[in-house]
């Protein structure tokens, strides 16, 4: 419990109607007393009933969390994996997914390659020879960039040694 | 920075760390919280467990966004008021009684002569409060604990809840007062 025993709440607005903000503040004055302790004999009649609502609310809930609650769930977090093991799991699962996508795609392209490359290239014939060149040295570097780019996620993943 | 926060940057660190006990210690720093705003909006007391063991679990799975912007008592609580409400939406149960927010209780009207402690026995009296507090919608009851027994200042709650202070304030008066009104007409009648 942080909230001192003698802050009265003075941040909120008050109300505009005046009757609504003197019944406020005799509310505020009875919870105020209350957890003072304050001898009842000087409170007046409104603030005597809210006094006695005070009272009640400050009474512990008929039901509580059991004792152990604590040591119990704590040692249930313990014993699952953490999360930083599944992320590098799941990382290694993605890497080893799209390496055999890669070796099966060059496969693939090795066996039909040529059967798809010659009609594409009778269809584009302006493509030949420079523009070709270029598409080639494009997808090296696409390849490249996505290679270090998974190189420097790796080492930044790593735990330190 | 005061001692709170150093406290609150203290403990989630050690969390963070996963250093031995420190998830139990705040735990058990702030499981009577997370209690006080679950269990007074759910009422069920199983569920409420259930509840506060996901607000934990919670916790411990994202304490790596928190930005110690607000205090972790702040966070935590709202976490718990998170899960409780979304709890309360999957069961249909409303949030707020709409039909008894009209204030026609005459404030002014108290009478001076009226001596409550010998028109009921304290025990009658207390528990006929019980009952009304248990009556009163989830989002008034939620404030009124936060506010008498957790004494969490008025724009902490507004924080917990996302609700605005002034909202959270004439929730307070009107809950008081209901509360106020039933003690007269119980006592009036026991008279």
């Amino acid at each position: 419990m942080n909230h001192h025993i003698d802050d009265m709440d003075d941040t909120t607005p008050p109300f505009a109607d005046s009757a609504h903000e003197r019944e406020w503040l005799a509310q505020e004055e009875a919870m105020r007393r209350e957890r003072l302790q304050l001898d009842p004999a000087a409170d007046d009649a409104r603030v005597r009933r809210y006094r006695r609502v005070a009272r009640v609310l400050r009474a512990p809930l008929d039901a509580a969390l059991p004792i152990d609650f604590a040591q119990q769930l704590a040692a249930q977090v313990a014993a699952t994996p953490t999360p930083a093991a599944d992320i590098r799991f799941e990382r290694g699962l993605t890497l080893a997914l799209g390496i055999l996508m890669a070796l099966a795609a060059a496969v693939v392209t090795v066996l039909y390659g040529q059967a798809w490359l010659s009609p594409l290239s009778t269809a584009l014939p302006a493509l030949q020879p420079l523009a070709g060149r270029w598409l080639v040295a494009f997808a090296i570097c696409i390849g490249v960039s996505w290679l270090l780019g998974s190189w420097q996620r790796h080492a930044r993943l790593a735990p330190p040694a | 920075m005061d001692d709170i926060h150093l406290h609150d940057r203290a403990l989630v660190d050690a969390v963070l760390a996963r250093r031995p006990g420190a998830f139990e210690r705040l735990i058990r720093e702030y499981q009577g919280l997370c209690w006080h705003i679950v269990y007074r909006m759910v009422r069920h007391p199983e569920d409420a467990r259930d509840l506060c063991q996901d607000t934990f679990l919670r916790v411990h799975q994202c304490l790596h966004q928190y930005r110690h912007d607000s205090a972790l008592k702040s966070w935590i609580g709202r976490v718990a008021y998170t899960i409780a409400l979304r709890h309360l939406q999957h069961k249909r149960i409303p949030l707020l009684d709409h039909t008894g927010d009209d204030d026609d209780s005459p404030i002014e009207q108290v009478s001076d002569g009226f001596d409550l402690e010998t028109a009921c026995a304290d025990e009658e009296l207390a528990r006929q409060l019980h009952l009304a507090i248990d009556a009163l919608p989830p989002l008034q009851r939620t404030l009124l604990t936060l506010y008498y027994l957790e004494e969490t200042p008025i724009a902490e709650m507004a924080q917990i809840t996302g609700l605005p202070s002034g909202t959270i304030k004439s929730h307070l008066f009107r809950s008081r007062l209901r509360l106020r009104d039933v003690l007269e007409t119980r006592t009036g009648a026991a008279a």
